[in-house]
């Protein structure tokens, strides 16, 4: 039965311009993970060896680096997904909803760098903030290259990838589900308690994901921003690569990435209606 | 409407000044005779200048744009076909597991896909250059295509298809004169997308890219880890510029869609 | 007799600068069946809204219990809805939706889970209290939503199409259990559709509706033999329409005949349509009939034929009969002089009745 279909599916001649996509498969999405493992268990000098993965789990830098990763993703996550969630909530509220939309899209449309490096002017010794720091009279700070530094920005790198998912979520649910509830009784903050909240919850679950993977990985904001005091995993993978060609510590790392992530997509699709897809 | 609490209008205003106060601020020192992002000294229109003549950055904007429109032209092609290859797949569980596949790429950091793509492409032997980047930028673009064009497909209605194969078309003519006619709105919204994550992206191209080709993103990466160069700035200005001309072009289609849309349902039951 | 619950006085809505609904008034007695009556974009939908709390009058006065209800919210009316898809939260099992208006004004736990298991054996659902709502089959979340609107114990209770997505056979018995439901409460149900066959089986009274008007209210049984136009007319039942001249009080003519009738009170010579139901007309051999016509097709439709015949001036007829007629013969066509109803052109509703009253004989079976 399941045969038969399968061969349907093949007979259909056109089907010949789905090749492309099936080597899509097998050079871009499994063999960079196999070579990715394949790497991790090799040597300098391309001897098989566990030596990498040992060194990785006995070092203590290695596993501290990873758990400040750790730490400032979810943070950076708690904290967009706490400013996200009021302000997507009063953005399906407002009469021009998709005009606020594209207000949204358009600086996720600038290049990230772009951004960051208007930080460094704001954020610069001389920069706007410290003016007005000295101007309180409190003086200049060292704000700049500093842990505080690389969280600002990285928050509002992430911001509109929180907002997005969740304001979406919030307008998908159907007006009828509002007014039933007001209709038993339910006033605004109950209704939003109730109905709207749970329902939003695909959102917060998109928008965690699309904030808490990225986070554990902003390479470019650790060295411009965070002045290299911040190590997140993406800074070591990118070190090891490009920098100390260390290619087996750099896939080990690699993988300790890749783990965290579907461990991420498990935690955040539990409860996910069965029939939806892929992660 | 409802009468709304100020304090969560005054909440709104806050973070959209937040959200386009950096840029606004590249673009007001775009503008400094000062030569730095602190003291506005003088007006001057030098660094539009210097950035107009400036030949090299030039060239990278051409490639930078001509790698965002052939990566996302290729991703579209395969992606639909992509997409067009899950909707058959009839059996839930099998759909799922490519489903999965498919989105591995979206979902990984791009330091994972970098440093990935970068053991193919050594591992095959493959030069660094162009073609890896052009290879890696429709790699990584290829899920988002098939999940834009993934819903409009679902809602093609099943019937339509098989009164087709009644009325005579083969596959090929299925596929041609009724199915993607029905989907392009996916296509083009995947299309978009597929363009915005090949200009937007760095670090995988960051990895890919050998001594030859740069693009925007990795110059800009490289001019600012030298410090402030208000080049950078009149270069962030017209880039906004650009942005928002597409983003006005975008939002004045949709609201002439959704007017056309309302009033074809005027008259219905209120 | 009844108590008064729900009253309209002149009611007005404007959305957009089109006027959805044209001063409405009527009033609504306590522990009746009413039915809106109407083909879609007749404004229906909108009075429910309005009574439900979702929508606001543009002018007008509505009172509930003989408050006025214009400025109080949706969630503090003692109304409930049973909604045309249901709404019913996705995110909570048959027995929380149930529960939610209960949860909402703090009923104590044991209280409420009596009440939510007595409202839902109410609706025989009670052994499908732990159910998640994707489990449920049309019919059922049909019953959950109704469920979960009685148990509230509401006035009123306001039902938006909620048949529309059932097929027939569901849908019939919905409206038996709708209606002894109805019966056995004894709350004001307020049942908005477009199907007419669902009005006339449920309802204690009909208002039917056009374009954001009430064209005629009644029992069922009012509108259907005395229908006030043409609209009402083909809106209830199918119905044969042809127009003829009053010719004095009980005599009209139509066709190139003369008949005597029951209906007065119209001006001599005065234009009218006349209508008589197909059920009513009977083929007989052409003699004997009050005129000839010659049987174009017929359809078999289980307890009756369905017969289409034209007369002599191009006047399509149709015919209900038991009996098989022949097709291209000519027959007569025969009918009583009570199953002739008159309808003036342009009659208010308020002097129809009236002019109803004063000169209709009394019919046979009244």
């Amino acid at each position: 039965m399941e045969r038969n279909r399968f061969n349907k599916f093949f007979d259909q001649s056109d089907s010949i311009l789905t090749i492309p996509y099936f080597l899509w498969l097998a050079f871009f999405v499994l063999a960079p993970l196999a070579l990715l493992a394949y790497q991790s268990v090799q040597g300098i000098d391309g001897r098989w060896t566990l030596e990498n993965i040992i060194r990785y789990f006995s070092s203590t830098s290695y596993l501290k680096m990873t758990l400040q990763s750790f730490v400032y993703a979810t943070m950076i996550t708690l904290i967009t997904l706490t400013l996200a969630y009021p302000a997507a909530y009063l953005l399906t509220q407002t009469q021009h909803k998709e005009l606020w939309r594209m207000l949204l899209i358009l600086p996720t449309w600038i290049n990230i760098l772009l951004k960051a490096y208007a930080f460094i002017g704001i954020l610069s010794q001389s920069g706007a903030v410290n003016n007005f720091l000295e101007w309180l009279g409190i003086g200049p700070k060292q704000i700049l290259f500093t842990n505080f530094s690389f969280l600002l920005v990285a928050t509002y790198i992430e911001l509109p990838f929180m907002i997005l998912p969740i304001m979406n979520a919030i307008d998908e649910i159907d007006s009828s589900f509002v007014q039933a509830s007001h209709d038993l009784g339910a006033n605004s903050w109950e209704t939003t308690k109730e109905i709207i909240f749970p329902l939003s919850l695909k959102g917060v679950r998109t928008g965690v994901q699309a904030v808490f993977i990225p986070s554990l990985s902003l390479f470019m904001l650790t060295r411009l921003i965070g002045g290299n005091r911040v190590i997140t995993l993406g800074t070591a993978i990118e070190q090891h690569f490009l920098v100390t060609q260390n290619w087996g510590m750099g896939s080990t790392i690699g993988l300790v990435l890749v783990l965290l992530m579907f461990l991420v997509m498990r935690l955040t699709n539990k409860g996910k209606g069965k029939s939806k897809g892929g992660f | 409407m409802q009468k709304k609490i100020t304090g969560s209008k005054i909440y709104l205003v806050i973070v959209f000044i937040l959200l386009y106060l950096p840029i606004f601020y590249l673009i007001y020192y775009s503008f400094n005779a000062g030569g730095t992002m602190n003291e506005f000294t003088g007006f001057t229109f030098e660094h539009y200048q210097a950035v107009l003549a400036d030949k090299r950055l030039f060239q990278i904007v051409v490639q930078t744009l001509l790698l965002a429109l052939s990566s996302s032209l290729v991703a579209t092609l395969i992606g639909t076909f992509g997409a067009i290859l899950i909707y058959r797949v009839k059996s839930q569980e099998r759909k799922n597991s490519l489903l999965t596949l498919n989105n591995i790429l979206l979902v990984s950091p791009d330091v994972i896909i970098g440093s990935s793509f970068l053991l193919v492409f050594t591992f095959a032997g493959y030069q660094l250059g162009f073609i890896s980047v052009l290879l890696s930028h429709i790699a990584f673009s290829i899920p988002i295509v098939v999940l834009m064009v993934l819903p409009s497909l679902e809602e093609l209605n099943e019937t339509m298809l098989k009164a087709a194969q009644d009325l005579g078309a083969n596959s090929w003519q299925v596929l041609g004169r009724v199915i993607l006619p029905n989907i392009s709105p996916g296509i083009l919204a995947g299309f978009f997308m597929a363009f915005t994550y090949s200009l937007d992206d760095f670090a995988v191209t960051f990895f890919v890219t050998g001594n030859g080709f740069t693009t925007l993103s990795v110059e800009i990466y490289s001019r600012a880890r030298q410090g402030i160069s208000l080049e950078i700035n009149a270069l962030s200005s017209l880039l906004f510029l650009a942005a928002l001309l597409l983003v006005i072009g975008y939002y004045g289609i949709s609201q002439y869609n959704r007017r056309m849309h309302e009033g074809k349902r005027l008259g219905a039951d209120l | 007799m009844g108590e008064k619950i729900i009253r309209f006085e002149e009611v007005m809505k404007e959305y957009n600068g089109q006027k959805v609904l044209k001063n409405i008034s009527f009033t609504l007695e306590k522990g009746k069946f009413y039915t809106l009556l109407g083909p879609s974009g007749c404004g229906k939908s909108t009075i429910l809204n309005m009574i439900a709390g979702f929508t606001q009058a543009s002018s007008g006065e509505i009172t509930l219990d003989g408050r006025l209800v214009n400025e109080i919210p949706a969630h503090k009316r003692k109304v409930n809805t049973v909604f045309q898809d249901y709404a019913l939260f996705p995110h909570m099992n048959v027995f929380e939706n149930v529960a939610f208006g209960l949860k909402m004004k703090k009923t104590p736990k044991a209280e409420m889970k009596e009440r939510v298991l007595a409202a839902l054996d109410l609706v025989r659902l009670k052994d499908f209290a732990n159910r998640s709502i994707s489990e449920m089959s049309g019919g059922q979340k049909q019953r959950v939503a109704i469920a979960r609107a009685l148990v509230n114990e509401p006035e009123v209770l306001l039902l938006d199409e909620p048949l529309s997505a059932l097929d027939l056979k569901l849908r019939t018995d919905m409206q038996y259990e709708l209606s002894e439901l109805q019966k056995r409460l004894g709350i004001t149900f307020l049942f908005v559709t477009h199907d007419q066959e669902e009005a006339l089986a449920m309802s204690d009274e009909i208002f039917v509706m056009k374009e954001g008007e009430i064209v005629q209210k009644g029992s069922p049984i009012a509108i259907y033999d005395e229908p006030l136009n043409r609209y009402v007319a083909n809106f209830i039942g199918e119905s044969n329409i042809v127009e003829g001249t009053m010719l004095a009080d009980y005599l009209v003519r139509f066709n190139g005949h003369e008949f005597a009738c029951v209906d007065g009170g119209i001006p001599s010579n005065e234009l009218v349509d006349v209508i008589i139901r197909p059920e009513d007309i009977e083929i007989t051999r052409s003699a004997q009939g009050k005129f000839t016509a010659e049987v174009d097709t017929q359809l078999f439709r289980g307890v009756h034929y369905e017969i289409i015949l034209y007369d002599d001036a191009g006047n399509e007829w149709m015919v209900h009969s038991t009996k098989k007629a022949k097709e291209g013969t000519i027959v007569g066509l025969d009918f009583e002089q009570e199953s002739i109803h008159i309808m003036r052109k342009d009659e208010e509703e308020e002097a129809f009745y009236k002019r109803l009253d004063k000169y209709t004989v009394p019919r046979k079976g009244e």
